[in-house]
């Protein structure tokens, strides 16, 4: 068993909603509430669910993007979220992200040799210019572009190439981690393949680590290991992809896999359409948080919340039906 | 399917939509037929920039002018030329015989009018009815698309809804003159998939109790597999491919639309590599000569560089618009992979 290089424990992340005159803070976005996962050395977690779910959330807070509200962090056995300023700048050379939007998140005034290597020359991890240019040369080539390409601007690229280009500067200070959010979505779906596939090979390459996010479950499940399912601040089942899809033990993953509609026009399924929309993470609901959607809720699901407990064999759920 | 026996509702014959900028001329729509029989759904299915939302955008005349024009073709609708037809005229038809409801619900709904003002607009604008009455049948129409207390929700206005309810009020409104066509442009795009469901339950269990026609415009195939009765594959302005929505899954007869289908992960089917695409869709003031797929196309060769191909019928009720199709086929049979693993690469 590969050792766990990333821990969550018990993470919280609550925003305040402040109001009135005085700016008081009058009530919490739990963005995040109470979440323990671990991603172990070399694989990819997938982290699904809905918008407001908050998964993203998690993921800026784990990179110490948003600083967390309580819990504990844990990369390669030391709590980062002790770190100062200094200790985190070293931490990030391990830790990379990539965004969702590559038009937001490239800088247009940089060119893309000036992009990428920005991290090289932060972190000192080349001795002159003309290493870091080779650096840089090669970083390109591996996410599939020309070095010719170093003296644009990102402005020249289509989106799918923009991508690769913020794969690359993930890349250049050669990290463990990497955490994606989103990083297809705002793509068409014939380029989506393209970024998915060069997301797999340089995992096998370098052994990278990846925290996948995305609320689209069958690219999830492509690329996972094991997947998370968030609803409303909460892990609600964690397990093995292929667990997951043809065993999903929460009435919420179940639904969720029910609503995908699947490229099959022969396939009918059984659809579980759920009733309602997500409710506001400012006054979540009381006891289990997908109770009032919940096809399967009873009486005790509005009182006490569930556990997140295993279920055998690291299949994780937090359902009361389950306990029965 | 005796439904696609009767006279279509909508003929789309050679239509050809240009944009005329700066730059030079954006070919968005070039040349594409199609034809909606009534009670089906149409599937138009491509990525961004391959003219999809600009056909539609055709139908209802809706396209800005100056920069586009309607440069040639016709839209037949009921025996009449709606390319040809006075302003005055097609307003009547708008939102009257056809309706359309976009992606985005916030920006298509007025944020400072009650959402039951906005459906009472439609409803006043095309019945002589009175206030009163408008607002009955808009309370009904609340409730048929399925909105909780619609006698509240009709005095709130749309910042007040979630998203998936504001697409409900679009339908709502969309639907309140009982048109014969609704045109869905990613109609669910911007919801969440248990949201997305929910609507596309709604408009399928709506097309059947009204009888109406739709025209489904999405990049999502699986959206398309749910609701078609038939479906056209554009590709830069062109109709690729086009028959019935469970042959088109079968038989993929053109490398573009089995590229697409193999290039999204199945939730019920594990592949170890997706079969990507190469490179992206080219820029529209840029098409390449010949087969406008060429640059990106496994199978091209010499005629494909040449010459465009025709939409050809390469079996009953089933087009393509591909020299090599018939090739294609040798490859399939063979059970080999068309978009060859390129690795890292480009």
């Amino acid at each position: 068993m590969a050792e766990n290089l990333l821990e969550v424990k018990n993470l919280k992340k609550y925003f305040p909603v402040k109001a009135g005159v005085f700016k008081k803070t009058v009530a919490h976005v739990k963005a995040v509430d109470d979440i323990s996962f671990a991603v172990k050395e070399g694989e990819t977690l997938g982290l699904v669910g809905e918008s407001g779910c908050g998964k993203s959330t998690t993921g800026r807070t784990i990179l110490r993007l948003l600083e967390a509200t309580a819990g504990e962090i844990i990369f390669k056995g030391e709590n980062i979220l002790s770190y100062d300023r200094k200790q985190m700048r070293k931490l990030r050379k391990e830790m990379q992200i990539i965004f969702q939007d590559p038009y937001a998140s490239l800088n247009p005034r940089m060119t893309v040799g000036d992009i990428v290597g920005e991290a090289i020359d932060l972190h000192n991890l080349a001795e002159n210019k003309k290493e870091r240019n080779e650096m840089v040369r090669e970083l390109l080539e591996k996410v599939g572009l020309g070095s010719e390409y170093m003296q644009r601007y990102p402005h020249e690229f289509s989106g799918g190439q923009r991508q690769r280009i913020g794969v690359a500067r993930a890349l250049a200070v050669d990290p463990k981690l990497i955490i994606a959010d989103e990083p297809v979505s705002a793509l068409d779906v014939s380029v989506q393949a393209q970024v998915v596939n060069l997301l797999q090979d340089l995992q096998k390459e370098f052994g990278l680590t990846f925290l996948f996010i995305a609320h689209d479950l069958s690219v999830v499940k492509h690329i996972s290991d094991r997947v998370a399912v968030m609803y409303l601040g909460k892990i609600v089942e964690l397990t093995d992809k292929h667990d997951l899809y043809n065993n999903p033990k929460h009435p919420y993953t179940q639904s969720l896999l029910s609503a995908i509609p699947e490229a099959d026009p022969k396939k009918k399924k059984e659809r579980i359409i759920l009733e309602g929309d997500v409710p506001s993470p400012v006054d979540p609901p009381s006891g289990c948080r997908f109770h009032p959607r919940c096809p399967k809720a009873f009486a005790k699901c509005s009182e006490l919340e569930p556990e997140f407990k295993e279920y055998g064999d690291g299949h994780f759920a937090a359902c009361h039906l389950l306990e029965e | 399917m005796n439904k696609l026996s009767n006279d279509a509702l909508v003929e789309v014959k050679n239509l050809k939509t240009y944009f005329y900028i700066e730059e030079g001329v954006v070919k968005a729509v070039d040349g594409v037929d199609y034809e909606i029989y009534p009670g089906e759904t149409l599937g138009i299915v491509g990525e961004s920039g391959c003219g999809k939302s600009v056909t539609s955008l055709s139908i209802m005349r809706l396209v800005e002018s100056p920069p586009g024009k309607i440069e040639a073709g016709e839209i037949k609708f009921g025996g009449r030329d709606l390319t040809k037809i006075p302003e005055k005229e097609m307003r009547k038809i708008r939102g009257n015989d056809i309706s359309m409801i976009f992606q985005e619900p916030m920006t298509s709904l007025n944020p400072v009018y009650t959402v039951g003002d906005q459906i009472m607009e439609a409803i006043m604008l095309h019945k002589k009815v009175d206030r009163k009455e408008a607002k009955r049948q808009a309370i009904e129409m609340l409730t048929k698309v399925g909105i909780p207390l619609p006698e509240q929700r009709v005095d709130e206005y749309p910042h007040q809804l979630s998203g998936g309810m504001r697409q409900r009020v679009m339908i709502a409104m969309a639907l309140s003159c009982d048109p014969q066509l609704l045109i869905a442009d990613e109609p669910t795009t911007a919801l969440d998939v248990t949201i997305q469901a929910q609507i596309l339950e709604l408009m399928n269990s709506l097309k059947e109790s009204y009888g109406m026609s739709i025209m489904m415009i999405t990049h999502d195939l699986g959206v398309i597999a749910e609701v078609s009765d038939r479906v056209a594959v554009m590709y830069a302005g062109k109709v690729v491919e086009y028959t019935d929505v469970d042959t088109l899954f079968d038989d993929p007869k053109h490398p573009y639309t089995w590229g697409l289908m193999n290039s999204i992960p199945k939730l019920d089917k594990d592949v170890d590599r997706l079969e990507a695409i190469p490179g992206s869709v080219p820029s529209p003031l840029d098409f390449p000569e010949g087969c406008k797929f060429n640059t990106r196309c496994p199978l091209a060769e010499g005629k494909c560089y040449e010459q465009e191909p025709p939409l050809e019928e390469a079996a009953a009720g089933h087009k393509v618009r591909c020299w090599r199709y018939q090739d294609l086929e040798e490859i399939k049979k063979r059970g080999e992979r068309i978009y060859a693993d390129r690795g890292v690469q480009n």
